[in-house]
């Protein structure tokens, strides 16, 4: 249990978010996935529990607070831990993603830094042996 | 004339603006009716439907209606308790809107026709009425073919492309264009130079889903609610400036740009202002894309 790494989702097709999320993390000892669309997501998480989803709200196939709604419906993603990264960045969405349970609601464009301190915090991970 | 028009029948954001300084654009909130024969499609549900209703019961020919909504703000759904053929047991309209099941369409269709917001509720509709599951193909309804994207505006929003006769029309009532580049420009000074080049990447991606929207539309029907002093105060309202409107016309090589949503406060000589203005910018850029303030009543043959 202790060995096991915090496992933390990117839901966003966007490869600069990609980029953003793996540049933030590449020091900490996690295991980042990236998935591109709700449909990828929905179905990585039929059988996955990741520590952290981090998801955005312009999907290609469905807006990423829907897919949430849909993903709380799932038992064992009720308390799944969920923070927004989106260029979204208006009041309905923030009271949309607080009812569904969102940690966090981060609007686009945000500091590296940022993305690290939050992985950190709902993640509890450490910084790889030879980053310290 | 084809056997398919498109026709305005309120073109206002926010609330209607019925005063006589601002009738010659119009002043009921948004609907748009695309006629293709017998099919009726009409897009978002604002005061302009319930004269658009009123005239529907004066015909006979049609009996049968797609609603599409973009999302459920009031001046987008407003009309509907007073849509008529809604209350007339003969008619069948279907609705499709934001919402993950037929039943939160359902539930957004119906919440403001409640007490103690109003008098009678849905139930009382005598329509056959069905709320239809999102799709991922989109829609075929008859010769009209629907597909449908979220954009920038606050909650689940739609912007909805729409093909008839060989031609494309992109109904986006409610975008905030180019939101991201703006809000970078606007908090440069905290970034460092790797994470103003990810920025970087960031608008392009974003602006670059934005055009396969509206990419060589024939007619683009989009939110251009504000004039350029009016947006700096309203950044992140959900709203276009019509500058950035017709700048991201141009950049998806769309043929005829309709402006919309115009917003209430603005009368008829200050449209006429924004007319002139989107002709200087086209101008200058030596763009051939042919822009109208899109008026109550207008009507184009497709």
């Amino acid at each position: 249990m202790g060995n096991t790494k915090p496992t933390v989702i990117g839901v966003d097709n966007s490869p600069s978010m990609k980029k953003l999320l793996e540049r933030s993390t590449e020091n900490l000892d996690i295991d980042l996935t990236m998935l591109a669309s709700a449909e990828e997501a929905l179905s990585y998480l039929q059988s996955n529990t990741p520590n952290l989803i981090i998801l955005s709200i312009i999907l290609p196939d469905k807006d990423g607070l829907s897919l949430l709604k849909e993903l709380r419906q799932i038992p064992v993603h009720q308390k799944t831990q969920v923070i927004i990264v989106s260029s979204k960045d208006y009041n309905q969405d923030r009271m949309i993603a607080k009812d569904l349970g969102v940690l966090e609601f981060i609007a686009k464009p945000m500091s590296m830094q940022t993305i690290t301190d939050v992985v950190v915090k709902y993640t509890q991970a450490s910084l790889k042996s030879d980053s310290k | 004339m084809s056997n398919a028009q498109l026709r305005f029948w309120g073109v206002r954001g926010s609330y209607a603006a019925p005063f006589s300084s601002h009738l010659g654009v119009g002043g009921n909130t948004s609907c748009v009716e695309i006629r293709a024969g017998d099919h009726l499609l009409i897009c978002d549900a604002g005061t302009g439907i319930i004269p658009l209703g009123n005239e529907l019961m004066q015909q006979d020919k049609i009996r049968e209606m797609f609603v599409i909504l973009t999302h459920y703000h009031w001046d987008h759904v407003c009309g509907l308790p007073f849509f008529v053929p809604a209350f007339s047991p003969d008619w069948k309209i279907s609705f499709f809107g934001p919402g993950d099941s037929p039943t939160s369409i359902e539930e957004n269709v119906s919440s403001q026709m409640q007490a103690p917001y109003f008098p009678v509720g849905t139930e009382t509709w005598l329509a056959e009425i069905n709320y239809l599951v999102q799709q991922s193909g989109g829609f075929q309804y008859g010769p009209i073919k629907i597909d449908f994207s979220n954009v920038h505006h606050p909650g689940i929003t739609f912007g909805y492309r729409i093909q008839v006769n060989d031609k494309t029309i992109v109904y986006a009532s409610d975008n905030e264009c180019m939101f991201i580049e703006k809000s970078v420009k606007h908090r440069s000074d905290e970034f460092n130079e790797e994470e103003l080049a990810l920025f970087e990447e960031m608008i392009h991606e974003e602006h670059q889903s934005e055009l396969n929207l509206f990419k060589d539309a024939d007619i683009l029907i989009h939110d251009a609610q504000y004039t350029p002093d009016d947006y700096e105060k309203k950044r992140g309202w959900g709203h276009s400036c019509y500058v950035d409107t017709i700048n991201t016309a141009i950049n998806a090589n769309v043929k005829e740009l309709y402006l919309f949503h115009h917003d209430p406060n603005y009368d008829d000589a200050a449209m006429e202002a924004i007319q002139k203005h989107s002709n200087e910018i086209i101008k200058e850029k030596g763009s051939s894309l042919v822009c109208h303030i899109a008026k109550e009543g207008m009507t184009i043959d497709l």
